[in-house]
């Protein structure tokens, strides 16, 4: 009982987040809420019993990339008059709305197609950091390693793109 | 339950195609891509709950991770384009029309 | 019984890749600094010895055979097989195509080594030599293929070699004219040698298409189409050899370096008709009617290119016209089915009409290209070794004994005699006459009398060794090969022609003695009478005349070139400018013109939808996401 009430504050407040990211007009806003979006998913990954997923999106999403990102649009100073000027912007929303339904209704239709089983009670080691670690650096050994390497070649290429002294207008 | 959690992911996911489709901001556009790839994050740790296993958490990470390097390629893409033209409008990089 | 020799498809193996690795130099240096000469030439008459001496190796291993065991061959890959026809990339080495390799290899060897002087300077010296290899390869793929598919590949080969030497000097538009010429006649003769390979295999071609099999399976060929299949042959023997209608390409063909004439008239490209149709001779024997075709043709061959060849004043051109002439002896030889006195006057004819060549190469290299008999006279001092090299080689053509023409062209003309062809006979007999008359106009013009121009006469020079050995080595095989076919009115063994006799299916005509004796004796006193004649009129410096009626006409080729052009030529170009102006641009292209209308249309329309933003690409393709959402949502439920 009580994990349903939070499933739907949690629901409530993400969906509220994303919508908030895609009406607000200045990015500072939308940044803002895509955080609340982030940390409510981070309770609903609770709910589902992956605490290491929860504590990384909690310090990596929420922490590390938004703040990366919050700092960027800090760093840009953006004024209200660098902002583009979409006149049309919610009739452009209803459009969107239209296209998006049939993919929305298709993928529910599939979503409810699928067995709905209620969710057992796991472990006490299911989503801990031991348990997940073992699969992560024994049976994803490889894929890991790889995206180490799309690690570096992303931190080398922005590195590359952002370190030049180009002109600045 | 489990329709629940996943209906919840496939609304975050069409916010986020929205946001992309719809905005002209850049880093409007690019938070929506986030929130797509939080969307499908979502459906993994579902999908590992249910099935009791924890890969789906592992190829949860493997996003994180690929959503950190996107977002540090991205804001330097960023961070270039406002140099150079002075603008976040996505219409403003129009080198593609003929 | 066959015996296999994996070694028979190194022979043309070799020189082709010569030409390969010379090629490839060369294109890789020809807009640098060349290459020094020596490399190209060394790298160059490697391949060629090499293939002599392996034919040697065959020539050996054959002759320790009992003769009617003689047959080497190898096949080296499947190379195309649809339904019935099954094509091998095989090698033969029969006493035939030994008998060609040997001396296709020798003398391409030795005009090789001759090149290296002739050509020295030149700006294309690597592209000549990768040329002469191709050259030279293709001609023993020709005759060392097992069936007709393989000899058609190096057919082909020979026919554009000869386009790329003739052209060789390319900066004269008469050359390209020239080699372009000769590779249209050509191809329209290998039209008809292409429909006769198809009527053969059509025919009995279902067991197998190689000579072998089609041996076996000639008593199936039904008369009317052996003769169709002959005569196709034969056209596709024309083209290639020069025979009456299409020699014309022969002369133009002059416009090539010298060496390359040497390598055409001697070794490797006109002989391929002769010995397409020794090799065919099993299909000629079935259809002795197309045989006398073929010697009629070649007889009259060998009488116009005679006439001509009288008054030409161009020392090549002279000695073009000598080949179209010895070629139509040839002809006369196989169509009477004296394949082997046909095949050995190749053989003879290759040293002579190389040794002719070479030392006519030499006169010109001497005196800076100059091609004008009527501009030489007295080299007799200056170049004493080309002199009597050519003196022998002279007299061989002219058919004077002992020298190696006169027992090949006499064994044809007896053959004539023999197998009842007195009409071929005699002009056989006059043209000997004819030939003996210009071949000593030419040699009393530029080597006897006083110099005519003064000038150049002075700076004339004997050339280097490299090409006076080669002379010297030629002038011995012109005087002495005809001892190897000697008959036995003399006490020889007819050596040749008995090792020729498995390859080949031929009767023997008999006759008596006195009949040969009296074909010998008449064509000496031809012979004798050409060469007095000319002794006559051009040893003590005649001057150039000025030709009126016969011989204006006959300088002028009988017009032949003009006719051509009138009848043939230029309708056709007609024809060609009407279609280009008025029929392709108003029917065949209309249906293109269309449709890049249509796309350049389509193309204007569809541009609207490419705006250059990719946020509008993103909605394009969500739009499509959708549009499968939603068909793909319908079916499922």
């Amino acid at each position: 009982m009580f994990a349903e009430v939070l499933f739907i504050a949690f629901a409530a407040l993400s969906v509220l987040g994303a919508m908030g990211l895609i009406l607000f007009r200045h990015p500072m806003k939308g940044a803002m809420s895509l955080i609340v979006t982030m940390i409510s998913l981070a309770g609903l990954y609770a709910l589902l019993s992956a605490k290491l997923i929860f504590v990384l999106q909690l310090i990596v999403y929420a922490g590390a990339i938004m703040s990366l990102i919050l700092f960027i649009i800090m760093f840009l100073n953006i004024q209200d008059n660098d902002l583009p000027v979409e006149e049309g912007r919610f009739l452009y929303l209803a459009g969107g709305i239209a296209v998006i339904i049939p993919i929305a209704s298709f993928l529910i239709k599939i979503v409810n197609g699928l067995p709905d089983s209620q969710v057992t009670i796991v472990g006490n080691g299911f989503g801990g950091v031991k348990e997940v670690g073992l699969i992560l650096f024994q049976d994803w050994l490889l894929p890991f390693e790889i995206v180490s390497l799309l690690l570096l070649v992303a931190l080398i290429g922005a590195v590359v793109l952002a370190g030049k002294r180009r002109l600045v207008k | 339950m489990i329709h629940d959690y996943l209906i919840l992911s496939v609304i975050l996911f069409c916010l986020g195609i929205l946001g992309v489709i719809t905005r002209r901001n850049v880093f409007t556009v690019f938070m929506s891509i986030e929130l797509m790839l939080n969307a499908a994050n979502l459906a993994f740790i579902v999908f590992s709950r249910v099935h009791e296993s924890m890969d789906g958490h592992v190829l949860a990470m493997m996003v994180m991770a690929v959503a950190a390097a996107e977002a540090a390629l991205a804001l330097a893409v960023v961070i270039l384009l406002h140099k150079h033209k002075g603008k976040l409008d996505t219409n403003v990089f129009s080198l593609l029309k003929g | 019984m066959e015996h296999s020799a994996n070694y028979l498809g190194l022979i043309p193996l070799l020189p082709l890749t010569g030409a390969l690795v010379i090629g490839l130099l060369h294109m890789m240096t020809c807009t640098g600094k060349p290459l020094p000469e020596k490399l190209y030439s060394t790298l160059a008459c490697i391949g060629p010895l090499l293939s002599f001496f392996m034919a040697l190796v065959v020539f050996f291993h054959l002759r320790d055979m009992a003769p009617e065991d003689r047959f080497l061959s190898h096949i080296a890959f499947t190379w195309f097989a649809i339904g019935d026809l099954h094509v091998d990339m095989g090698f033969l080495a029969d006493p035939l195509s030994a008998l060609m390799l040997i001396f296709v290899s020798f003398i391409g060897s030795l005009i090789h080594i001759y090149s290296i002087g002739y050509m020295a300077g030149d700006e294309n010296y690597g592209k000549f030599f990768a040329y002469l290899n191709l050259f030279l390869g293709s001609m023993l793929i020709l005759v060392l293929g097992n069936g007709p598919v393989v000899m058609f590949v190096g057919w082909e080969g020979v026919g554009l070699c000869s386009y790329l030497l003739i052209s060789f000097y390319t900066k004269d538009t008469d050359n390209v004219l020239a080699g372009n010429k000769a590779f249209i006649v050509n191809r329209i003769g290998d039209l008809g040698f292409v429909l006769g390979m198809s009527f053969l295999f059509w025919a009995i071609g279902s067991g197998g298409f190689d000579y072998l099999s089609l041996k076996e399976n000639t008593h199936l060929l039904t008369p009317g189409i052996g003769f169709a299949v002959c005569l196709l042959l034969f056209v596709g023997a024309c083209g290639k050899s020069a025979q009456i209608p299409l020699y014309v390409w022969l002369p133009d063909a002059m416009a090539g370096p010298t060496p390359v004439s040497a390598l055409i008239h001697a070794a490797t490209m006109v002989t391929a008709g002769v010995y397409m149709v020794a090799r065919f001779s099993f299909i000629y024997a079935h259809v002795p009617a197309a045989g006398t075709i073929v010697a009629w043709v070649g007889i009259l061959t060998a009488l116009l290119s005679a006439i001509f060849g009288m008054f030409q004043k161009d020392i090549k051109k002279i000695l073009a016209y000598s080949t179209v002439s010895q070629l139509g002896y040839m002809f006369a030889g196989v169509g009477l089915a004296a394949y082997s006195a046909g095949i050995f006057h190749v053989f003879t004819h290759a040293f002579f009409k190389a040794l002719l060549f070479l030392g006519a190469g030499s006169v010109i290299y001497a005196l800076h290209h100059q091609q004008d008999i009527w501009k030489m006279g007295g080299l007799k001092k200056k170049m004493p070794t080309t002199y009597a090299t050519m003196l022998i080689g002279a007299l061989a053509l002219a058919g004077c004994p002992p020298f190696s023409g006169f027992f090949s062209k006499d064994e044809i003309l007896f053959s004539a005699l023999a197998s009842g062809h007195p009409g071929i006979w005699f002009i056989g007999v006059t043209v000997a006459g004819m030939t003996a008359y210009y071949t000593f106009r030419m040699i009393f013009l530029v080597f006897h009398g006083k110099p005519r121009d003064q000038e150049a006469y002075d700076h004339a020079h004997e050339p280097p060794p490299v090409m006076t050995v080669p002379l010297i080595i030629l002038a011995a095989g012109a005087a002495f090969a005809g001892v190897l076919n000697l008959p036995g009115i003399f006490g020889g063994h007819m050596s040749v022609s008995h090792w020729l006799a498995p390859s080949l299916v031929e009767h023997h005509p008999h006759a008596s003695v006195w009949v040969e004796l009296f074909a010998m004796l008449a064509s000496i006193a031809a012979v004798v009478v050409g060469i007095t004649i000319a002794y006559k009129k051009f040893s003590q410096g005649a001057e150039e005349p000025v030709f009126t009626g016969f011989a204006k006409f006959g300088y002028h080729k009988f017009y032949v070139d003009e006719i051509y052009n009138a009848v043939f030529v230029q309708p056709y170009k007609a024809i060609g400018s009407l279609i280009s102006r008025i029929f392709e641009p108003n029917v065949t292209d209309i249906h293109v013109k269309l449709s890049t209308w249509i796309y350049k249309k389509c193309g204007k329309g569809f541009k609207v939808l490419q705006v250059g933003y990719v946020r509008v690409y993103a909605i394009y393709m969500v739009i499509g996401l959708s549009l499968m959402s939603f068909f793909l949502s319908q079916s499922i439920n």
